[in-house]
This record gives C-alpha cells, structure tokens and sequence, in this order.
C-alpha cells in the first residue's frame, strides 16, 4: 500500500562504522518497531541518513502534531508504544500538543527528537529549544543522550517505561554530535518485571463493602482497556449484575447490548448514568481518576457514596476522594479477585435500568428536515459493526459520537479525552488504520477540529491510507458557541465559520474522493458509499449550525443538575 | 503547615528541574530546600507547604515516589533537622474534598 518507493541504499551492510545514528535504528529494529511518524530536519538528518534499508516503515508527516497524534492511535489501538520523530526547535516544539495528549491519556509513546551538538546546547544555536525542560510536565521520563553507547540502554529502558505501569510518553533528546559519532553496538537486554503481589487485604475488605452495599455501581475508565481487562471486567459485571456507568475513555469497556450500562457520566453523559452515581451507596472505580468532566462539582458528586478504588497509580487513589478501599495494581488481576459472590440488588439494578430505558436516545422523533448528527453516528456505527474504529475530533461532534456511536470495545473509540485536542481526528485516524488496515476506521471531525491538521490529507494521498473521514460541518465552533449560547448571554463571540472553504474540493485537490450529504434522506447512502470507498474518502455532512449537545451538566454544577434542550 | 520531604533522587538531565517542577504544579510551594552530594544520586530535603487546604501531602508524596530516578523518599514533619520516618500508605487522607 505505500506509494513511495524507499531509495535503498547498499552501504548499510555490517562494513559500514556503527554510528549513534544507526544505533538508534537498530534499537528501533529491534524493539520490534514497524511505524515512525516523523518529519526530517537539520538537527535529525543522521538519524534519517541511517533509516532507508531499514526494517522501519516511516510515514512522513505533513506537520509534526500529525506525527505526535498519528503515533498515540496507534498505540491506543495496537497497546504498543508509537513513536514519532523530529528535528530539533520548531520541529520538537510542534509536537508538544501531541506529547501532552498522550500523557493525559495514558498512552505509551516513544518521542525521538533531534538536537544540537552538545557543544551547542546551551547557547541558543540556530533551531535550539531546551525541549526536555519544554516538555518535563508532561513526559512520564526523558532522556538526553550524551554517549551514544548508551542508545541501545536508554531505548529499551524507553519502550518499557513507555509502555509499563501506567502508560505515558517519554522523550529522546539526540544532540547530533551524538548521532555522528562512532559507537559500539551494545545488546538489548529485555528486562522482566517482578509480579506485584495484590494487597489481598484491601481486596477482602473491598469485595465485603460490595456484598453489604444496597446501590453499588461500577464506575470505570480508560485504565480497564489499557489493563487489557475487558474479558474480566465483563465477566465480573456479568456476574454480579452491578449497573455500569462509564468515563469517556471507559466506553465500549461493556459490550454493546449489556443490560447493566447506563451510559457515560458527567458533563454530557446519559441522565440515568448521573442519577445512578447520585444515588449510589457504594462506587466501585476502576481504572478512572474522578476527573471533573466526569464527577461535575466535586463535593456534590455521589454525596451517598462508599468508594472503592482500584488502579494501576498509586498516585491517583484519594486525590481527588477519598478512597475508602484503595487497591494500587494490575486490574487484569484486581477485577476477578474482587468477586463478591452473589448479590441480592434487584431492586437497585430494576431501578437504574428503568431510568435507563426511559431516558434513552430517540432517534426517530428528530427535530427539522435537516441532517441529525446523533441519528447519523448511530447509524454509522451499527452500519461498520464490530469493524468500527471511530477517532474522534473536540467538540460537540466528539460529545455525539461518545453519546450515541456503538462501540464493541474501548479500543474502537479513539478520543482526546483529558486534553481534549481539537486536530487529533485526522492524524489519529491515519495512525489507527495502519495500525488496523482490516477495520472500518472512520474520522469524526467538525469544521473547526478539521482544519487544525488538514495538512494530514496529503499524507492520506501519498500513502493511500484508507481512512474514511465524516466531517460534520455547522460553519462554527459549535461548542464555544452552545456555551456563549447557554451562559454567555447568546454573546456569539469569534465563533462563526461559515465562510469556510469548499471541503469536498479542499480533499478532491488533495487527491482525495469527497461528496456532500446535505439532506436527511441522503444519509444511509452516504454511510454505504464512505464505508465502501476501498482509497481515503471524506463525507462534508452539513448540519443545523444551532444544533446542541443536550443534556448538559452547566460546568460548576452538579451532575444532579443536568438540563436538557428544548 | 510546612512538611519536610527527603528524597534521594538519580543525578540525571533535568532531574532536580523535575522535582521541583512537580511539586510547585501540584499546588505547593518550596519554603526550604538543601541539595547534597551522594554519588550517583543527590540527596535531596526539601520544606514544602500546600498552596490550598485541597492539596495532601500524601498524595504529593506518591506523586514524587512514582518519578523516575526517585529512589527514596521519606516524609519528617515540621523540622529540617527532625529525623526521617518512612513514608505512610495511602489509607488515611485528611485533606480529601
């Protein structure tokens, strides 16, 4: 499928001096890399000098966030770390966005940049940036390598942290004098970690607070997919029929059809998901953080409620409530061993199941002739089926697919979550088809989102990558605009959009096929036609510019008070 | 209410930047801090008070404890000069919302 036919060059043999630059391949190599999302430049041009004839399949970007956020889905989708790669100042800078998303995710990157010599460093050199101490808030480690003796150690101890406990991206600072000079190849050694012992203590004491708890409810995030814990979780809600709610990041932890789902909580979840929590006398939290998209105001969240907390940091138990059972660890293997035997909660369940049914979507009943965006996403997704991969762009879009898509599992829905990223979409959605060729992957963006990477279609072109793109457009920064319609006194500041550029010829001059859907009864053949384009295709879905993401928690509130439009 | 915290931490590329980095985004900030030598390590004191009544030192604590290159940390309360105690697990947070 790559349309680019690498230049190979003959003198990479075994003859040729093993460099910093070349250990840095081989390193790669060996570590069992297949993708690098870079972009070259002068302080990174020996690592690029060493890759043709390499084992490593690079995808030139077209901006290096592209790269940043194309190497974080695929980690997301394959659970193994992403790399990308840059040239020193602008080139590492740009991709601070991308570094930032991974480590509020939890996803395992591997950041290789270029830098000046060391004899530079320090002296504010042409394309200098101290990007170690830019990007020391939001890197789980990071290195700058002074010998290059050292790459072979500091890549694999990289990958490993990258990927290890609870995930982050790291960083690799090469000062080109280190990537020329001659260097001994060093073997990798793959290292074991000893097996955390569970704190069976906490673990009794958690599964007795289930069993005397009247209203448990399950309360999960990201860190259950990333635990690669899915068959236990849904073994465990299965057996003890424990309602679910979930975190933006925990959706498609319970399958599609569980009758214990009550649907994500917080600022846009369902409402009986926020009436569960605010009923709850026991919250079993596994994988998630309490973050305030999710709990609303803080000291009003679950105000009933026990919490047992159970998680890969140490770090995040009790920071934001109190735990009163905290199991630090390995959920893959906390989930089964918290199994409370049977529970008598029927009345509990028959209650958030109720609410449940009565408060569910309609899809049906929608308002105007126009396109509706719920409706739509719905449909996409049961039309893709299990093969569904959505990646998701900020904003009212991101909120829709999160509320009505159907996902067969976490990994089917790629979302900036923590630092909600507008841009992600495109980069990421390349980054999860190659990682997923046989899915359906499909990038859901909105106008404003779309245009922060766009760059990224020429990159779709070159590679042919066949990403399929759903661009809802409402000529604004729906979003912004629903909150200054909401509680900024209708005062439409800076966010209309509507001359934006013909997006169908935007992607046709890119070489990419592109239609319009513009009316209700065009959408079913548009999701067939997208769906089945077998190169890159881009939908341009116009929707009402007034259309909000309902129900809403107004932010500063509490969950309890959740409003819904008219 | 100032802690004192004692950590020995790798001497590395942006090590000291690091700790002191997260301890002041947290919510706290430095009072006192003395650095010495210990090798390939630097033992490190340093006095810090919460910057809101929200900010628990435990949780500063397991914040510092899972950097990369800490090899120890031990809380002492109050004094500089008073002798380090092993740092307690996460059970009894007082400062919880």
């Amino acid at each position: 499928m790559n349309a680019v036919v690498p230049i190979i060059r003959d003198d990479l043999d075994a003859a040729a001096p093993m460099t910093g630059a070349r250990l840095v391949v081989r390193s790669l190599e060996q570590l069992g890399v297949d993708y690098v999302f870079g972009y070259p430049g002068g302080a990174i041009m020996p690592v690029y000098d060493a890759l043709p004839g390499s084992s490593l399949k690079h995808i030139l970007v077209r901006h290096e966030q592209g790269a940043a956020f194309a190497a974080d889905a695929y980690a997301r989708v394959t659970g193994k770390p992403g790399v990308c790669m840059a040239t020193s100042g602008p080139g590492a800078t740009n991709l601070v966005t991308g570094i930032a998303n991974a480590a509020m995710d939890s996803v395992p990157m591997v950041c290789i940049t270029g830098n000046v010599a060391t004899t530079l460093m320090g002296t504010d050199a042409f394309q200098e940036v101290d990007i170690l101490g830019v990007t020391l808030p939001i890197v789980k480690h990071s290195w700058v390598v002074r010998d290059p003796a050292e790459i072979p150690a500091i890549f694999e101890e990289a990958f490993h942290l990258a990927a290890s406990g609870r995930p982050g991206p790291v960083l690799i600072d090469l000062p080109k004098d280190v990537q020329v000079a001659a260097a001994e190849a060093a073997p990798i050694r793959m290292r074991r970690d000893p097996k955390a012992r569970l704190d069976v203590t906490a673990i009794r004491r958690a599964a007795q607070m289930i069993r005397e708890a009247q209203r448990p409810l399950i309360y999960v995030g990201g860190g259950v997919r990333i635990a690669n814990a899915i068959a236990e979780f849904r073994t465990f809600t299965e057996r003890t029929g424990i309602p679910v709610v979930s975190t933006l990041q925990g959706l498609g932890a319970c399958a599609p059809d569980c009758p214990g789902f009550l649907g994500m909580m917080g600022m846009h979840g369902s409402r009986a998901a926020n009436e569960a929590v605010q009923a709850s006398d026991l919250l079993i939290v596994l994988g998630a953080r309490f973050d305030d998209r999710a709990t609303g105001k803080l000291v009003e969240f679950a105000p009933h409620a026990r919490v047992i907390h159970a998680d890969i940091d140490p770090a995040e138990i009790s920071k934001l409530r109190h735990a009163h059972a905290s199991i630090a660890g390995d959920l893959k293997a906390i989930i089964p061993a918290l199994d409370p035997g049977t529970l008598a909660i029927d009345p509990w369940m028959i209650r958030c199941t109720t609410h449940a049914m009565r408060h569910r979507f309609h899809y049906e009943d929608a308002p105007g002739k126009g396109v509706f965006a719920p409706a739509l996403l719905r449909a996409l997704s049961e039309a893709a089926g299990d093969a569904f991969v959505a990646a998701c762009d900020v904003g009212q879009h991101q909120m829709w697919a999160a509320q009505h898509c159907r996902f067969a599992a976490p990994h089917a829905h790629l979302t900036s979550g923590g630092l909600g990223a507008m841009g992600y979409g495109l980069p990421a959605g390349m980054g999860a088809k190659l990682a997923r060729p046989d899915a359906h992957v499909v990038t859901i963006s909105g106008d404003g989102s779309f245009m922060m990477n766009i760059q990224e279609l020429a990159t779709l072109k070159r590679y042919n990558i066949a990403l399929k793109i759903l661009l809802l457009d409402n000529s604004s920064l729906g979003l912004v605009r629903q909150w200054q319609e909401l509680f900024f006194e209708q005062n439409y500041s800076e966010i209309d959009l509507s001359d934006n550029p013909d997006f169908v010829a935007v992607a046709q001059a890119f070489g990419i096929e592109a239609f319009r859907i513009s009316r209700r009864e065009e959408v079913s053949a548009g999701i067939t036609r997208l769906l089945a384009a077998p190169g890159p295709c881009l939908a341009h879905v116009l929707i009402n510019p007034k259309e909000n993401v309902w129900p809403l928690v107004p932010p500063g509130k509490s969950n309890s008070d959740m409003i819904e439009g008219a | 209410m100032t802690d004192t915290i004692q950590i020995l931490i790798d001497r590395a590329d942006g090590s000291l930047q690091r700790l002191i980095g997260l301890i002041e985004r947290r919510g706290f900030q430095i009072d006192r801090m003395t650095i010495a030598d210990a090798g390939a390590h630097r033992d490190v004191r340093v006095s810090v008070s919460p910057r809101d009544p929200t900010r628990c030192m435990d949780v500063l604590g397991r914040q510092i404890d899972r950097l990369v290159g800490v090899r120890r940390i031990h809380a002492a309360a109050a004094q500089m000069s008073a002798p380090a105690a092993p740092r307690v697990e996460t059970e009894a947070v007082s400062c919880t919302a």
